[in-house]
């Protein structure tokens, strides 16, 4: 294939993008939302580790090829830990990671069409970025990246990203167990929009289609064969390090009404 | 890919270089190499007791006869179960320790799990040893004490080192520093002969054990500080337990020094 020519390029890109929305399909979506006393990142899960600490404050996680997740989690680990030494803990922040780190490594693997792309979404955290507790990062595939104040998600499409996100509340006031529902509520309707076979373009369409949809059923399916993976940053923590997995105790109260 | 995952590495492929690395050029181009003489004015301890360990210092840093600043704080925080306490060339020190904090840490974070406790040790060891040329010219030597509760064998746990990083484990205490010389011997007759051995000593009577042992070393060492308690100067103790780092307040001290040393040597009635 002649990719010096134009048309030629954007249809490989095109391609890939197809090729990539594909592979995405049946992956879990990603909840992040800020609360009273931290941020918290959510996923289900089979097992595979899917929401990760980056640094002190700085969260990940994500949907996709867990061999291309996790090049981009040691990416980020490495530029983090590395700034936190050369500057201060304080000086490492979530822009820096996703502006000059993912972002850009990312972009360049989707346009090299010899190369093989990323074949993730993934969500980024960083707890007290804003005044709404938190901030997240979304990036895509194709590098492109996005930023969010107090709530953001990645659904294995991104169609399902603004339906996901109304599920949550805009300010971090809530306790804990409340955002731990919220997230699960957000995480059902990514499920939703992925089980769709045709996703309607227009957003009030989606919401009236989720809205008429068993969420809760959803939920109890999921939860037969996956377990709730959540990861809080939790800045009322004694010492500088914030982030912990919750454990069963903090997760089962807030689950047993779908099981 | 860098599967190693190794923080030191990692800084070295971003053009870090050990302060040692330009010296030990200088070196080998025939510079002539000082004495080595360590300069250690500090005094250090750690002794395990009832439920881990307890490791402290005194705040005085000094160059020659000068007191350069009295609030160095030389027993620093590795992570939430580890310690690494200091004497030696404080600029290499800290930097050891900033190293070392840093490399367990991002050993965490990429690696997905705790470094063991061996490999901890073998880290801080390589760390020295990397430090040899700036020892070995007499103005960068670093001779810690790294301290620690392991959880696996639920007992807190003492290591010293030798200047090349050879490592050891003290079974029961352990001192360092210029004022060591003056409480070694009071700490092995306190272990041996005193009312109960350190390992039998809850928190309060091991916390004013120290006390008691670095005021001695301060009556005999001008390099080791004593605790001011007019200008707010207090030694650095902390305890890790199978609860984790802790660091004494300084109230705690105020009220220990009160017990242990005032009343014993009467200096401490107008404080109060």
């Amino acid at each position: 294939m002649m990719l010096d020519e134009p048309y030629r390029w954007a249809e490989a890109v095109a391609n890939r993008r197809e090729y990539i929305e594909d592979q995405l399909r049946g992956g879990s979506p990603v909840v992040g939302l800020a609360y009273r006393d931290g941020a918290l990142l959510l996923t289900l899960g089979q097992g595979q580790q899917k929401v990760f600490e980056v640094y002190d404050r700085i969260g990940m996680a994500a949907l996709g090829h867990p061999a291309d997740v996790e090049k981009l989690r040691q990416s980020a680990v490495d530029l983090a830990s590395v700034i936190g030494f050369n500057y201060s803990e304080q000086d490492v922040n979530l822009q820096q990671i996703v502006h000059f780190g993912l972002g850009p490594a990312v972009k360049t693997a989707f346009d090299e069409v010899f190369r093989s792309p990323y074949i993730v979404r993934v969500l980024m955290l960083e707890l007290d970025g804003s005044e709404k507790g938190a901030v997240f990062y979304t990036v895509d595939y194709d590098g492109a990246f996005q930023k969010y104040e107090g709530r953001g998600v990645v659904g294995e499409i991104p169609e399902a990203d603004g339906l996901m996100r109304s599920y949550l509340p805009e300010t971090g006031r809530f306790n804990l167990r409340n955002a731990l529902k919220a997230a699960l509520e957000a995480w059902a309707a990514g499920r939703f929009v992925g089980t769709l076979d045709e996703v309607p373009q227009e957003p009030s369409e989606l919401e009236r289609l989720a809205g008429e949809a068993d969420l809760q059923a959803i939920l109890k399916t999921a939860l037969e064969s996956a377990a709730v993976e959540a990861v809080v940053f939790d800045r009322s923590g004694a010492d500088k390090r914030r982030c912990r997995v919750l454990g069963n105790r903090e997760i089962q109260p807030v689950i047993k009404p779908y099981r | 890919m860098r599967a190693g995952g190794d923080f030191l590495d990692l800084l070295k492929a971003e053009g870090y270089r050990l302060p040692g690395a330009d010296l030990r050029e200088s070196a080998q181009g025939g510079a002539a190499s000082l004495p080595f003489q360590p300069t250690e004015g500090t005094t250090i301890l750690a002794l395990r007791y009832r439920d881990g360990v307890l490791i402290a210092g005194d705040r005085r840093a000094t160059a020659g006869h000068t007191v350069l600043y009295d609030r160095a704080d030389k027993v620093i925080d590795i992570d939430a179960f580890s310690v690494m306490a200091i004497s030696g060339s404080p600029a290499m020190a800290y930097e050891i320790a900033r190293i070392l904090e840093h490399t367990f840490q991002y050993h965490r974070r990429r690696q997905l799990q705790e470094m063991s406790l061996a490999a901890k040790l073998r880290r801080l060891s390589l760390l020295i040893r990397d430090n040899l040329p700036m020892a070995m010219q007499g103005i960068g030597p670093v001779i810690p004490i790294f301290a620690t509760y392991d959880r696996l064998d639920s007992r807190g746990k003492i290591f010293f080192y030798d200047v090349l990083g050879a490592q050891f484990e003290s079974a029961d205490f352990s001192t360092t520093g210029s004022g060591a010389a003056a409480i070694r011997g009071a700490m092995y007759y306190n272990n041996q002969w005193g009312e109960r051995p350190f390992a039998e000593l809850g928190r309060s009577e091991s916390l004013g054990m120290a006390l008691r042992l670095l005021h001695t070393a301060a009556e005999y060492d001008a390099a080791t500080g004593r605790y001011e308690r007019d200008a707010g100067v207090a030694p650095t103790v902390k305890t890790i337990s199978a609860d984790g780092l802790r660091t004494v307040t300084e109230e705690e001290l105020r009220a220990s020094h009160e017990r242990h040393i005032a009343r014993a040597d009467g200096t401490g009635d107008a404080e109060g």
